[in-house]
């Protein structure tokens, strides 16, 4: 060909077309964009999901931090008592040093710090001993009059008195450290 | 009734009417980029695919249009960009030794309709010849009719540039119809 001008030629498409192809198209397009528009429905889900679990770790936190303190005031309360219970015995061991001192028998019975003592460190042992020792002590301590154990007292040396008295007073001790 | 732009683009901002944009979208421009698409691809199947997917980007991506840009100038930039895409995949595909002009000519042949002019098949086989920004450039300005400046938006390059990729490619593509028209 010696003349050809590319702008006498007309302009058309050659090429072969399937049958539908717009519409075909169409839809695919919009099954493709209707199928991503259901993501922000999982990432709505999603953000539900976080905040589960944010709520989770601070529920999980705060009941183990509430039985945490729970445990703490159950173990004070429990030395407390403990203490309390100590006390008591100590306050038991006391008035059985208390009464061993001021125990009068009827028939003017003489009392000896030995025996008094014996029954102090018998209480180390065991609490039900204690119990045994205090109730035969509290027995034994029945039925006092005061002006018996006036007299009696009277009997004492201010010497001896004050024996007697420092060796309670560590009995006391030794009964609250042990 | 067709629908303007400015409608178009109205419906694609809004969430509520987007699907109904696209819709509108795809009716208004559908035919021009297919074939603008086509010419580049030259496979049936391909082409669809890569149509498809410029919808779907141009859909998914509406909220990056400017609207003080024109429309049909983006679709065109996605769509181009789409078909380059698919054109480097199916380079990579193929052999070493074989010459890619060569392999798109044969593409032309198998794709043409029966009735097909023997100008107008030569003319494809022009085009497929030339370098890849010639192509482009004759393409949009010949068959779609675009001004330089808005085809400098959507490959990048300069009026100037293109200016002179159009002549080239126009007297390539002539040379090429006289040596090879057997009539």
């Amino acid at each position: 060909m010696k003349e050809f001008n590319l702008d006498n030629l007309e302009r058309k498409n050659i090429y072969k077309v399937p049958d539908n192809l717009f519409e075909n198209i169409q839809e695919r397009v919009m099954n493709d964009v209707k199928a991503d528009k259901r993501v922000p429905i999982f990432k709505l889900y999603w953000g539900y999901a976080v905040a589960a679990a944010v709520a989770l770790i601070f529920g999980i936190t705060f009941v183990f931090n509430w039985q945490t303190e729970t445990t703490k005031d159950m173990g004070d309360q429990e030395s407390y008592a403990q203490s309390k219970e100590v006390k008591t015995e100590s306050e038991m061991a006391y008035e059985t040093l208390k009464a061993d001192l001021t125990s009068v028998e009827k028939n003017n019975q003489i009392v000896e710090i030995q025996r008094d003592e014996k029954y102090i460190y018998a209480q180390d042992n065991t609490a039900k001993e204690d119990k045994k020792i205090i109730k035969e002590t509290v027995n034994a301590v029945s039925k006092q009059d005061e002006t018996q154990m006036n007299e009696y007292l009277d009997s004492f040396t201010n010497s001896e008195i004050a024996e007697l008295a420092s060796n309670s007073t560590q009995d006391v001790y030794l009964d609250l450290y042990n | 009734m067709k629908i303007k732009d400015a409608e178009i683009i109205a419906l694609m901002q809004n969430p509520r009417t987007q699907e109904k944009g696209l819709r509108a979208l795809m009716d208004a421009y559908q035919s021009r980029l297919y074939w603008h698409i086509r010419r580049i691809i030259v496979d049936s199947d391909l082409a669809q695919d890569t149509l498809q997917e410029t919808f779907i980007k141009a859909y998914q991506n509406f909220h990056q249009f400017k609207s003080d840009s024109q429309l049909y100038t983006w679709l065109y930039r996605i769509a181009t960009n789409e078909a380059l895409q698919q054109i480097n995949k199916l380079k990579k595909m193929q052999k070493t030794d074989e010459d890619p002009s060569y392999y798109m000519q044969n593409l032309v042949a198998d794709n043409v309709e029966r009735d097909a002019e023997e100008i107008q098949i030569l003319l494809q086989n022009a085009i497929q010849s030339l370098p890849e920004k010639q192509k482009l450039v004759f393409m949009m300005r010949y068959y779609d009719d675009l001004p330089y400046e808005e085809i400098s938006k959507i490959v990048d390059m300069s009026v100037g540039t293109l200016k002179t990729n159009y002549h080239y490619a126009k007297q390539k593509i002539e040379e090429y119809v006289k040596e090879n028209y057997e009539r």
